[in-house]
């Protein structure tokens, strides 16, 4: 082959191009770039099955200490104790082994009903219009409700308890380190964590509040309320997202192949390889990141000390060393274990859960929806450092047929021509930010406002010319930070990037509202 | 080198020479002995790698560790005398040792 035709092999984290099909750059990354350097960003990643594995298993030369994601290693945010998935032994195994006991599968396949029941309420309303969607309707529900009910959190309260830690998930890693040990604090939960000390309960928090181990002195004694909050708020950070996107995943595999969804309709005992398959052929989160403690090589290069690197858990996935056929779907290939779940001492604690929750939705779904379509014109897929998955995923059956555009949103747009809102979707490298402009046109101007969790800010300087529409927006929060937006509108949706100071630029979609 | 033997819980025995300094997780799993899966590489963390050691070596090899008391709880049909095969060390003293298989990890 002419090596001067090709170029090199490339991948970069950030850059939209790859977020919907990352796949045939993984793919050449595994063949012809094995330990891959990307430059921009300084960070090796692995691709293959056997160095992922390999990596993620050697925990004194990868360490998790600093942090697990990109971002966190390079900016080195300081990270509490008791964030056992961002920490080392003997913290690690001191912090871990407190939660082993509540995540078993015997404890987990016991919440089956509950499961059911919650899947059952989530899909039975929307049976009969033929339409559902597999984010909204059942993804951001199903798993936030079966930790609430772990936790012990009334239901009624959940959403908002959610929403003040996603606030708190999605701003904090990156910010200026004054802050940033904020982020893994369990804010929103502390008032139950009261409640739950005076009226003990059979739920984890009351369990957290009785265990009792040895620390790093040597000392018997309980968990602080502080220890507890940060426990908390790993277990809803790890679990929702992650899980959340593999019930997306199921609806759009699934729907792009057919007939082994048929297969699965008309055999249910094949659920608990379809979800196998289904986790390894699109993880939730594709990539896993450490921090270089000591020089190590792979494929005879080095990689120095602290360097970070990315294990690609969705790249090892595919590899053809180890799956046949790697990358097709076949939900009756043999038995290879996949990495989705991560590898060695911080394999994930939550497994069983998801599996469960993955299993027992498809099923529910099933039994209401034999088949369906995905209507990928108004879906949305973003990718963050963390997950890659569906925001929102609209499905219909082939009766119903999709969605027609909603007339009320229409007449409703057209009555007010000036006032337009947009939802804007920021992937910082923290995470999805989700924003709802208002905006006014005045001529080659316009005004309006950003709300998001963050706060509400004034759009300044807005510009029009043609399609391009840019503007700054001053926040204060989590850092004092100028963020300047450009982007280009087509019809009811723009795209563009916006500077978020000295973070770099994060890549932006919008949709009219 | 230390023979050690699984017997399938179907009741096919493996007779293997393990190196001694390895595991007896992988004992099993390089010689890809059916019904180990060690899912988690050895760490002990997934309870994939339970064994039921043989009464004649139950003393000898002595309890759990106490995360393996832990991590065992993710096994099925655990039994006293259940172990955690990554958490056991093939030395020359266990030539001849006899572990049985579970159903199913
Ligand atoms: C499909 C859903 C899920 C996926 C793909 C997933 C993936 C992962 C991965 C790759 C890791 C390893 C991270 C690393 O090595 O740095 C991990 C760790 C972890 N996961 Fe999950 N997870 C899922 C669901 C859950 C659920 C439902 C829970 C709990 C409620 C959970 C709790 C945890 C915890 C506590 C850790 C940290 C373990 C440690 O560091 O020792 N996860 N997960
Ligand atoms: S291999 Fe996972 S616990 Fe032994």
């Amino acid at each position: 082959m002419n090596a001067v035709n090709k170029p090199a092999p490339h991948w970069d984290p950030y850059d939209q191009q790859y977020f919907a099909n990352p796949y045939p750059a993984w793919s050449r990354l595994r063949e012809e770039a094995p330990l891959y350097y990307n430059e921009q960003y300084d960070f090796y990643a692995v691709s293959r099955y056997e160095d992922v594995e390999r990596g993620l298993f050697d925990r004194d030369t990868f360490i998790s200490g600093k942090g697990g994601i990109l971002e966190m290693i390079k900016q080195n945010v300081p990270i509490p104790p008791g964030v056992f998935i961002f920490e080392d032994p003997p913290l690690h195994t001191m912090h871990r082994s407190l939660l082993t006991r509540v995540f078993t599968p015997k404890k987990m396949n016991a919440l089956e009903p509950q499961i059911r029941a919650f899947c059952a309420k989530a899909l039975d309303p929307l049976v009969a219009g033929g339409r559902f969607n597999f984010i909204d309707n059942l993804g951001s529900e199903m798993p936030l409700r079966v930790i609430g009910m772990l936790l012990g959190i009334p239901e009624e309260d959940l959403k908002s308890v959610q929403h003040r830690v996603n606030e708190n998930l999605r701003t904090e890693p990156g910010k200026a380190s004054d802050y940033s040990e904020h982020s893994f604090v369990g804010e929103g939960y502390e008032d139950y964590l009261d409640w739950r000390m005076k009226n003990p309960s059979d739920d984890l928090m009351t369990e957290l509040l009785n265990a009792e181990f040895v620390d790093e002195t040597g000392t018997n004694r309980k968990l602080t309320r502080d220890e507890i909050l940060i426990f908390i708020n790993i277990l809803a950070g790890a679990g929702n997202e992650t899980t959340n996107r593999l019930i997306g995943w199921t609806g759009k595999v699934l729907a792009e192949h057919p007939d082994q969804r048929r297969q699965i309709y008309e055999n249910r005992a094949l659920i608990p390889q379809a979800i196998e398959e289904l986790l390894r052929f699109e993880p939730p989160g594709p990539s896993v990141g450490r921090y270089v403690a000591k020089d190590t090589e792979f494929h005879g290069q080095k990689v120095p000390a602290g360097s970070a690197i990315l294990f690609l858990v969705g790249a090892a996935n595919r590899d053809e060393r180890k799956f046949t056929n790697g990358e097709a779907f076949d939900i009756h290939r043999a038995r290879v274990p996949h990495l989705t779940f991560g590898y060695g001492f911080h394999a994930c604690l939550g497994n069983a859960l998801a599996r469960i929750e993955g299993r027992i939705a498809l099923d529910e779904i099933l039994n209401r929806f034999p088949e369906w379509h995905c209507d990928l014109d108004n879906a949305y897929l973003s990718s963050t450092s963390t997950v890659r998955g569906w925001e929102t995923l609209p499905a219909y059956t082939p009766k119903a047929g999709k969605a027609p555009v909603s007339i009320g949103a229409a007449i409703a747009k057209d009555n007010a021509p000036s006032g337009e809102k947009w939802k804007l979707l920021l992937k910082t490298p923290m995470g999805p930010q989700e924003m709802i402009m208002t905006l006014t046109r005045d001529g080659a101007s316009f005004s309006g406002r950003i709300e998001s969790p963050m706060g509400s800010e004034a759009v300044n300087g807005g510009k029009i010319e043609g399609e391009k529409l840019s503007w700054v927006m001053e926040v204060t929060k989590p850092a004092k930070l100028k963020v300047t937006f450009d982007v280009t509108q087509s019809g009811e949706t723009m795209t563009g990037t916006a500077k978020l100071g000295m973070f770099g630029k994060a890549a932006l979609t919008g949709k009219r509202v | 080198m230390p023979q050690i033997t699984y017997i399938e819980f179907n009741g096919t025995p493996h007779r293997l020479d393990v190196e001694p300094g390895l595991t007896l997780m992988h004992g099993a799993r390089d010689n890809n002995i059916p019904g180990i899966a060690a899912d988690c590489g050895g760490a002990c963390v997934c309870g994939t790698c339970h064994v039921y050691i043989d009464e004649a070596w139950r003393e000898r090899i002595g309890g759990r560790t106490a995360i393996e008391s832990a991590t065992i709880e993710f096994s099925n049909e655990v039994a006293p005398h259940s172990r955690l095969a990554c958490q056991i060390t093939i030395t020359d003293a266990l030539d001849g040792l006899v572990v049985r298989l579970p159903e199913s990890q």
